[in-house]
């Protein structure tokens, strides 16, 4: 079992992933106010207008290639990190997995595979839960961020970059793909919020990215002892989750479906007035979208900022059930026959 | 706003509304009066400007019996030898930098004219990549947030003397131009006028078709 199997992160990782979370927020809220001028004026406003935004982007983009450059680091001299790193390479099993559901959703096949069905209650010892799934959102957002990265340097200085490739051609070419690749990674960062907030043992927030498997009861002590459950069947459904997941699935549908259109529909960058299918900020179904679209991003980042909270009250609540082990005779603690609570270890 | 042709000058034909400008590469001497007339008149500043005179191939000799012919040589895919070209914005019907501009800080106007919006402009630069003829300038950029984060400042760039033709006026370096080898006018006028002149228009018919659309087969 690898770190990354169970579920859950250790404390560097989920203090990456908020940081990592936090910049690449900030870099969509910059990006798109400034692609979608029209329809996002408020936020261009409230970023310090044009020169203020731009100005927040390339910051954030600095932000994001040292988090990179962290995290690969981290990963090349570190043990766990090189373990990690293996564990989350596509294998066979993934292959035929990713297979066998393709065919399942083609009615040619009797069941999902096993690795599909991670979140459906069964225990750890049943479902392998590192399953190409996993393995899928950390390849195409590690891809996407590394692509970004490199454009969004290229095109920094777009002169030079036409120097450097005696084209402008070349420029415009690096422009309009870092533009694209926005657009697709916005709409997979929509989807991963709404899977994660919205799963409905763990809404309304997935707690696996934010508190370490360190701090995990089940996962205290001997880390020879491998737990055979996820403690999901224990987790009861929050009356609240279907109004607000339908709610909250609808926005971020029509977000991504907006953001797409637009991209498409409003000339200019990233697409050329040539392949244009539209043109200018008229439509009002493609402001109130595209403004849903950047609403979830808000959830988004509002339920990082809430995954945090519930780190730090985890800790605290550890903190306070942790057992007396002040024993300066030399004795046992005295538990009561039990473990004392908060009020025990007070009095 | 077109002021008829009685009070303009040689090269400048109609001014206002559809008026376009455009250079006869065979007139132009290289001479640096467009780009004096126009920092005088706007007070652009010493390290800056808003309109260029390229030297193409410059000393050398065009093919034989062509080297007062630059547009004829070009045509027929022989070397048209030492030619200056006044390059300004063009104030192009299909604008590729209004077309890349993420800000819309670059318009095309129903008058024809591509107007810079400096209060959108983010200095991006994406204009100045997608801009065929070299128009988009940054002179800011080396001020303030541009400064510091590596922008390009507002743009700037060539107005055709918008204001001018307002009150019937020519655009400072076509009027200024000694030998009229800045053209403003209508499409069918310039062309008219480089047909009398026997001069050709140096341009490919990808450049002729960015800077007039469907103007462009006033030239053929």
């Amino acid at each position: 079992m690898s770190n990354l199997d169970h579920g859950k992160f250790t404390r560097v990782t989920t203090l990456f992933h908020s940081l990592l979370g936090l910049d690449v927020f900030l870099l969509f809220f910059t990006g798109y106010a400034i692609m979608f001028n029209d329809e996002l004026w408020w936020m261009l406003t409230l970023m310090g207008g044009a020169s203020g935004v731009t100005a927040i982007h390339r910051i954030t983009g600095i932000g994001l290639v040292a988090l990179v450059v962290f995290w690969i680091t981290l990963q090349l001299i570190s043990s766990t990190g090189r373990s990690n790193f293996s564990k989350i390479l596509p294998a066979k099993d993934d292959i035929d997995a990713f297979i066998q559901d393709v065919q399942f959703v083609l009615g040619r096949a009797d069941e999902r595979h096993p690795s599909a069905r991670q979140f459906a209650g069964y225990k750890a010892d049943e479902v392998p839960l590192l399953s190409y799934i996993g393995k899928g959102v950390v390849a195409i957002f590690s891809i996407e961020l590394t692509l970004l990265a490199i454009s969004g340097l290229l095109i920094w200085s777009k002169t030079g970059l036409a120097a450097m490739f005696q084209t402008k051609a070349a420029a415009m070419a690096f422009v309009t793909f870092h533009g694209l690749l926005g657009v697709i990674m916005l709409m997979g960062v929509m989807f991963h919020i709404f899977e994660h907030g919205m799963h409905p043992a763990f809404y309304p927030v997935e707690t696996k990215a934010f508190i370490p498997r360190s701090m995990v009861p089940e996962h205290h002590g001997d880390d020879d002892e491998e737990p055979d459950t996820t403690g999901i069947e224990r987790l009861s459904l929050s009356p609240s989750w279907r109004t607000v997941s339908t709610v909250f699935g609808a926005m971020t549908v029509i977000g991504i479906v907006s953001v797409l259109v637009g991209s498409i529909f409003d000339e200019g960058y990233p697409v050329p007035r040539e392949l244009a299918i539209g043109g200018g900020p008229s439509s009002i179904l493609l402001t109130v979208g595209i403004n849903l679209g950047m609403i979830v991003l808000g959830v988004g980042l509002v339920l990082s900022m809430y995954g945090n909270v519930l780190r730090i009250r985890w800790e605290q609540q550890l903190e306070q059930e942790r057992e007396p082990t002040t024993a300066a005779d030399g004795g046992e603690p005295q538990t009561d026959g039990g473990r004392p609570d908060a009020g025990d270890s007070e009095n | 706003m077109s002021t008829g042709n009685e009070v303009m000058h040689d090269g400048v034909m109609s001014t206002g509304e559809d008026a376009r400008i455009f250079p006869d590469v065979e007139a132009c001497i290289d001479c640096g009066g467009c780009v004096v007339s126009c920092k005088r008149t706007w007070d652009v500043p010493r390290d800056e400007q808003r309109i260029s005179i390229a030297t193409m191939l410059e000393g050398q000799e065009a093919a034989s019996g062509l080297n007062a012919s630059s547009g004829k040589a070009i045509g027929q895919g022989e070397s048209p030898g030492e030619t200056a070209v006044p390059m300004q914005c063009y104030h192009c019907s299909n604008a590729p930098c209004v077309s890349v501009c993420p800000t819309d800080s670059l318009i095309s106007k129903e008058n024809g004219f591509v107007r810079v919006r400096d209060d959108l402009c983010i200095g991006c630069q994406y204009c100045l990549s997608a801009c065929p003829f070299g128009a988009p300038q940054f002179p800011d950029e080396d001020s303030g947030v541009a400064n510091l984060v590596g922008s390009g400042g507002t743009m700037d760039k060539c107005t055709m003397c918008e204001e001018r033709q307002d009150v019937g006026k020519g655009p400072a370096c076509a009027e200024e131009c000694a030998t009229d080898a800045i053209l403003v006018g209508t499409p069918a006028q310039i062309s008219d006028e480089l047909d009398n002149r026997d001069s050709g228009t140096f341009f490919n018919d990808v450049a002729m078709d960015i800077i007039f659309g469907d103007d462009a087969s006033e030239f053929q």
